[in-house]
């Protein structure tokens, strides 16, 4: 009888490691991958986007409103 | 028997529990990863609210003289454009009798505030900060004329005075207009050279040629695009990170300016009423 217990007591323990160890090891595979993939997604887009910003276009404006 | 199913029971109560705890962390974590988000998107929107977005670009080239003199002129020639503009429909309403005494005297205040424009020493630090409260100030003056106009004048009338104004062409604003042109070839130049600094190569040819106007600034950006994009992913990560860098310091200086002025109490009021 003991023994049942025994057995039954240390079968569940193992299934709630597993459980736990799972879940660890799922959320640290989820945060790596969102980190590769902001490496990954340096596209041409991304290259053009930040060069545009680095220069200033020649016939930008000031808008202060119109008069009339 | 009876001991043993409740004790499995109990075991099974246990983990459901500790895997509800934990499904409820991570959600915990994504809510809170979420409140962040709309607590940004809600300070970006009391920013728009309080200094327009347009401005904080703006002044995102002021940290060096040469940006801060390229926004100066760009004001003035706005002002110089609105005082025209202004003095065209004053002479207009003169010819058909009105009474202008109002509209006069906010053109005598945009003089004023374009003389103020043209003293400002590009090399303050203080330059940013000036810059924003003059360009409010025009904002301002605009807007009283546009709305003492309104109120003498009927939609048909204003109409046309607008499209009198629209043809109208002035050397002084040509001669704004080319000045600023090639000072801020002379910033697009110093960029060019940063980009190349960066890269570690150098066209000088290239760059000869943007300055004469053989190459316009859309193939020097294509140009400089196409060199990065052939460089294998690792050199081209750490191009594009140094180039994200310092776009970022510029923005950053650009908001710690504006917020400067917010804890002055001086950036208030910007594009609203003085």
């Amino acid at each position: 009888m003991n023994k049942k217990i025994i057995s039954i007591f240390f079968l569940l323990i193992i299934l709630l490691s597993i459980t736990l160890i799972y879940n660890f090891y799922d959320k640290v595979g989820t945060d790596e991958k969102q980190y590769d993939s902001s490496i990954e997604t340096i596209d041409e887009n991304n290259v053009s986007e930040e060069i545009d910003d680095t220069f200033i276009e020649e016939d930008e404006e000031i808008e202060i409103g119109e008069m009339v | 028997m009876k001991k043993i199913w409740t004790l499995l029971i109990m075991l099974m109560i246990f983990i459901s529990i500790s895997s509800l705890a934990i499904a409820d962390e991570v959600e915990e974590d994504n809510d809170d990863e979420e409140e962040f988000g709309e607590e940004n998107e809600g300070e970006n929107e009391t920013e728009d609210l309080d200094i327009d977005n347009k401005t904080v670009e703006e002044i995102k080239i002021m940290n060096n003289s040469l940006g801060a003199e390229i926004r100066l002129l760009q004001l003035q020639k706005a002002i110089v454009k609105n005082l025209l503009k202004g003095e065209m429909a004053v002479e207009v309403l003169k010819g058909l009798g009105y009474n202008t005494t109002t509209l006069e005297a906010i053109l005598s205040e945009m003089k004023n505030l374009l003389e103020e424009v043209k003293a400002v020493n590009t090399s303050s630090n203080d330059s940013v900060q000036i810059f924003v409260e003059f360009k409010s100030q025009a904002k301002n003056l605009t807007k009283q004329f546009r709305e003492t106009i309104k109120e003498i004048l009927d939609g048909e009338k204003l109409r046309e005075i607008r499209e009198r104004i629209r043809e109208m062409i002035s050397e002084e604003l040509e001669n704004y207009s080319k000045m600023i042109r090639n000072k801020i070839k002379q910033f697009n130049r110093n960029q060019l050279y940063k980009l190349y600094g960066i890269i570690g190569e150098v066209n000088n040819s290239f760059v000869e040629k943007y300055l004469n106007g053989n190459v316009s600034l859309a193939q020097v950006k294509l140009q400089i695009s196409k060199t990065i994009n052939q460089m294998n992913k690792e050199k081209k990560y750490e191009i594009f990170s140094e180039i994200k860098k310092g776009n970022i310091k510029k923005k950053i200086h650009a908001q710690a300016s504006m917020d400067d002025m917010k804890n002055k109490g001086k950036g208030k009021g910007n594009g609203k009423g003085k």
